[in-house]
């Protein structure tokens, strides 16, 4: 069978004498701790400098994740992903609103420089005064670096990040459940733990790709545009958009993997997260909006509820917030957490029972 | 190396057995998956054979600890078969086809590796070593949506001896290979078994297995319904008693089934029991126990053929035996 020139080496082969990574339990608390601590102790210092540097060591330690035996897991899914042409297509369309942003802070940091002049040309089209120009970018678009920069940006990606979450649900998870590749996985020493840790892996860096990723470029686009100054004195908004990254990257991520481990199909897959995230929202907004019930009515949608959070995070207005009124804190946060839990324990038993079989 | 031994009173060499199953049972809520199975095994190749839903893919399962037993125990080389450590001890070939089509062959044998949790180049020497030991050097690059099942089997297998494991459980690994390939895999087999591995195959196809081993497993009903060399199987099913159960028309006399009975007592050496009843009014049914259960079937047919015998039903009563007699008989012919 072995290629006639080639002297099969492997098993008839001297033992292998190097050390096999351990089933890595103990290190991923141990990583979650050191994450957990740095992130607190970033909140905690007052110096925006030195919170810088918790940070960027925070952001360094997500190398480790490399090492980890749940890492060729989420490696294989997001290979897997990067092939099919229409998630190049739905980034192409995050891409969008993201440059719409990167372009805004631009033009109006450009504006900022000609307040002196009467009229300045605008993409060689038209007319405008520069001080109209600067209230309409900064007061409406809010393309100014600011808390509500970044909530937008989060809150604009939500369509984006929904369809494209549903269309990878199944390829992510699904499959492997439908079609029986688990057995490959679950042949090989790691616990079913580590593949869905893996594949949580995978949903999360997918998820950031949208979301967080960008929204860092934009306050490094403004840091620079702006002053040195901003990094330091605005460091609390890059520890905001890490939070708001974190609060969505672990719900959807959770919600993504409950849903793709029971629907397991493409189709299903997208009806429950349209239903989740758009006819919810549709509803939350018929109640709030059009017959003025209560604002807790917007819970239904968990979106918003991420938004809720994500504004609390960045310490932004929340009388700015839009829509508006909007339910409090604590209240999408218990919500966010209670379907959590609820996918989490849909999804133990499931794990623990292993049941392949169909 | 040692074939297999089953039942709970099989006596245990000095060595430690590479698989110890002990009164293992699996249910799937109201269905038996695997019923009080005691298996041993110390080495070499051995076949698991049963028809369709016998509980060959369970036990497989269960063996490589993808289920938990509702009882009994399952132990690779002392370890738990549940534990990941155990894993380490195991290589697994699936019957599922189910790879990312996508990747290469070669991509897919060495994320595998790395799940074994081998260093970067300790996993490139080991995906290399088993791709050129399963022949698949050469192909390897090729994704592997372009592959023949004989090339997904290699693959299979190439992700199984990864991390030189001492039991190597194969679900079906010679499904939908060329005799050419088929005849590469035994030798690959043979060679493994021969460097002191432990071999568990599942096969439909007893014919097929024999080539490879006397050890069989034969499975029915969840449960192992023999555990020996085929011969020594064979010897025992000779002497073995089976009771089959036959409906016939009784005709217009009403008595058809009776002289049946009659021609099958002048017939067939060492019947145990016959006993005659008339459930209707037009079929009679003989309920009849042999030590001979092939000179039986040669007198059935050869009655039915000249006597004009209608012959309604004809079952074998006692599963277990049945299902052996079945696939000994099937491997015959």
């Amino acid at each position: 069978m072995a290629d006639s020139n080639a002297k099969p080496v492997l098993l008839h082969y001297r033992g292998w004498r190097g050390t096999l990574h351990g089933d890595g339990v103990a290190a991923t608390f141990g990583f979650l701790g050191v994450q957990t601590t740095l992130f607190a102790l970033a909140a905690l210092v007052p110096s925006g400098l030195v919170r810088l540097g918790l940070l960027a060591i925070f952001l360094a330690n997500f190398a480790l994740v490399t090492r980890s035996r749940a890492w060729p897991i989420a490696r294989v899914a997001l290979l897997m992903l990067f092939r099919r042409r229409l998630f190049w297509g739905l980034y192409a369309l995050s891409v969008m609103v993201f440059l719409c942003y990167f372009f805004g802070q631009y033009l109006m940091s450009w504006a900022q420089g000609l307040l002196g002049e009467s009229e300045i040309r605008v993409g060689g089209v038209t007319r405008v005064q520069p001080k109209w120009l600067l209230e309409t970018l900064r007061d409406t678009l809010h393309f100014n670096g600011s808390a509500l920069t970044f909530r937008d940006f989060f809150w604009f990606e939500a369509n984006t990040v929904m369809i494209a979450l549903a269309f990878s649900g199944a390829v992510l998870i699904g499959n492997d459940l439908r079609f029986g590749s688990m057995a490959f996985y679950l042949g090989k020493p790691i616990t079913t733990w580590h593949y869905l840790l893996g594949k949580g892996l995978a949903v999360a860096t997918f998820l950031n790709l949208f979301t967080t990723l960008p929204a860092v470029v934009l306050w490094l686009q403004f840091g620079m545009l702006e002053s040195w100054d901003y990094f330091t004195e605005q460091s609390h908004l890059l520890l905001g958009i890490l939070a708001y990254g974190l609060v969505l990257s672990s719900s959807l991520t959770i919600v993504l993997l409950a849903t793709a481990a029971w629907l397991r199909h493409t189709v299903p897959l997208i009806m429950a997260w349209m239903t989740l995230f758009v006819f919810a929202q549709a509803v939350s907004t018929a109640m709030v909006d059009g017959l003025r019930f209560s604002p807790r009515w917007r819970l239904l949608d968990l979106w918003n509820c991420t938004y809720v959070i994500g504004n609390a995070l960045l310490d932004a207005d929340p009388m700015k917030m839009r829509p508006s009124p909007q339910p409090a804190v604590w209240e999408a946060s218990v919500v966010l957490l209670g379907v959590c839990i609820a996918c989490l324990s849909y999804l133990i038993p499931r794990v623990r029972a292993v049941e392949i079989v169909q | 190396m040692g074939g297999p031994t089953s039942g709970p009173g099989s006596a245990f060499a000095s060595r430690e057995p590479i698989l110890l199953c002990q009164r293992l049972s699996k249910w799937y809520g109201a269905v038996r998956g695997v019923l009080d199975v005691t298996l041993e095994l110390r080495g070499g190749l051995t076949g698991l054979v049963g028809a369709n839903g016998a509980g060959k893919t369970s036990l497989i399962r269960l063996i490589t600890g993808q289920l938990r037993p509702d009882s009994g125990s399952v132990h690779i080389a002392g370890v738990a078969a549940h534990k990941p450590a155990a894993r380490r001890l195991i290589g697994y070939c699936p019957d599922v086809d189910a790879f990312y089509e996508e990747m290469s062959g070669r991509a897919f044998v060495r994320e595998m590796a790395r799940l074994c949790g081998y260093s970067a180049p300790e996993v490139r020497r080991r995906t290399d070593a088993v791709l050129s030991r399963v022949g698949m050097t050469d192909r390897a690059d090729r994704p592997i949506r372009g592959y023949s099942k004989g090339m997904r089997q290699r693959v299979k297998l190439a992700q199984a001896l990864l991390h030189d494991p001492p039991l190597l459980v194969l679900d079906e690994p010679m499904s939908g290979i060329d005799p050419v390939g088929r005849a590469e895999f035994v030798t690959l087999f043979r060679e493994l078994a021969d460097q002191g591995k432990c071999l568990l195959l599942s096969s439909h196809e007893l014919d097929e297995l024999e080539k490879l081993t006397d050890h069989v497993v034969i499975m029915s009903n969840g449960r192992v319904a023999a555990a020996d060399t085929v011969s020594r199987i064979r010897e025992r099913l000779v002497s073995a008693p089976l009771t089959f159960r036959l409906d016939v028309q009784r005709g217009e006399t009403g008595r058809r089934h009776r002289q049946l009975a009659a021609q099958l007592l002048d017939r067939v050496p060492a019947i145990r029991s016959l006993e005659v009843s008339e459930p209707s009014d037009l079929v009679g049914r003989l309920l009849l126990q042999t030590e001979t259960p092939q000179a039986f079937l040669a007198a059935i047919h050869t009655l039915i053929l000249e006597e004009w015998y209608e012959v309604q039903h004809l079952q074998a009563v006692d599963e277990s035996t049945a299902a052996v007699l079945e696939y000994l008989l099937a491997s015959r012919r």
